[in-house]
């Protein structure tokens, strides 16, 4: 097919079954006019673009890269890869990884064929949650009163220590709230992770791997759950998404 | 896919906006061996790795700084603010990290919509200055301590 050139490298969006070889129109990261296509190899196809050895643009490739794999999911089982991997040629692509892993990676396509990733959020309402810490904690609303209007070099250690506290508080709300997510959903899906949240007021961040047929069922529970908490988390539902926190992880230590 | 039987709030899943899932995206995601991997896109991206290194003590002082804004909220105090917010902006190398990690932000085009997530502490910042001004020159004269 297409002969190796040189001075083009291939970009890897995500690995997906070749008997469900899809047409992607998102352009995908590369300048416009290359497109996303497919490099087979027994039963698994790869996503690539070609594009030019060298450093792309990080914004357009950041947005080109998710919306291959957006479109990819709402067509087919999609194993996500890791954003920015670019392979020196088609051959190696092939040779070294399509060749070189497909048993594991076909035995993985056909284990999540029909099921997708639904993730669930939750964000705290930073100034309530933070009134019920000062509420419930002496200690921290002795620290909090010790170093208001007081210079900044005087308190540094005092005021670490009063953030500390408040860190640990926030923590235990978030234990418990997140038992609270995955005890309502995981029954409704096939396996849950817990993810860690990515922001300060982030209190919960599950992913669940849910079977194409029942997002229903699973959005209409994720829906009361949102009612019932409303006030104190809100609640963000996304999806359906690559099964990201349900693809096995290559155990290759990368520096 | 999913559809909606009552079309309510959070009846279905939300398409996905780049800034809810940027954390998935840089995070995960099979791993093709170092060997036959040219390259990771940009230095952008180890950028963005920054934001491990603020979690500590950063997180710890903006915690701190948070509770006070709630006493200063409740007291008519309006005192401690300025310093505090000055010494969140000042403060060496760890604000500088933020500062790249904005940046970085910025040039990937997140957080255009109405995401909470990246909206980020200048918003808020400048929503309690607003705050403060008002009701200072509500309550003319404070009295300084």
């Amino acid at each position: 097919m297409t002969a190796d050139q040189p001075g083009t490298a291939v970009y890897v969006y995500g690995i997906v079954p070749a008997a469900e070889t899809i047409e992607v129109e998102s352009p995908g990261v590369g300048e416009a006019g290359g497109g996303v296509r497919s490099v087979v190899q027994g039963a698994i196809a790869a996503l690539v673009s070609d594009v030019e050895a060298g450093p792309l643009a990080a914004a357009r490739g950041l947005r080109g890269h998710w919306g291959v794999l957006e479109e990819a999911v709402s067509k087919t089982t999609v194993l996500p890869v890791r954003f920015g991997t670019v392979l020196e040629s088609e051959t190696v692509l092939v040779e070294e990884y399509l060749g070189a892993r497909h048993d594991q990676l076909a035995a993985q396509l056909e284990e999540l064929a029909g099921k997708v990733q639904l993730t669930v959020k939750g964000f705290y309402d930073e100034e309530r949650l933070l009134r019920g810490v000062v509420e419930r904690s002496p200690a921290v609303a002795r620290l909090s009163q010790g170093v208001r209007g007081k210079p900044e070099a005087a308190t540094y250690y005092d005021r670490i220590r009063l953030g500390e506290l408040v860190a640990g508080e926030v923590e235990q709300a978030r234990e418990g709230d997140a038992a609270l997510v995955l005890g309502r959903l995981e029954p409704l899906a096939l396996a849950a992770r817990r993810e860690p949240p990515s922001t300060r007021d982030g209190a919960v961040h599950a992913a669940f791997l849910v079977e194409r047929g029942r997002i229903d069922e699973f959005s209409r529970a994720v829906s009361e759950l949102a009612a019932e908490v409303e006030g104190r988390m809100q609640l963000r539902y996304l999806g359906p998404l690559p099964p990201y926190s349900f693809t096995e992880e290559e155990s290759v230590a990368w520096a | 896919m999913a559809v909606a039987t009552g079309g309510g709030y959070l009846e279905r899943p939300r398409p996905s906006g780049l800034a809810d899932v940027i954390d998935v995206i840089l995070d995960k995601g099979l791993v093709i061996d170092a060997y036959v991997r040219v390259s990771l896109i940009g230095i952008e991206i180890l950028t963005i790795d920054a934001r491990i290194v603020i979690a500590s003590v950063d997180t710890y002082l903006r915690f701190a700084e948070a509770v006070n804004r709630l006493d200063i909220a409740q007291s008519d105090d309006s005192q401690g603010l300025p310093e505090l917010m000055e010494s969140m902006t000042e403060g060496g190398s760890k604000s500088k990290t933020k500062g790249a990690l904005e940046g970085a932000k910025e040039k990937l085009g997140i957080g255009d919509d109405d995401e909470d997530e990246d909206t980020g502490d200048k918003d808020d910042g400048e929503k309690e200055e607003r705050r403060t001004r008002r009701r200072s020159s509500r309550s003319s004269k404070s009295d300084d301590e």
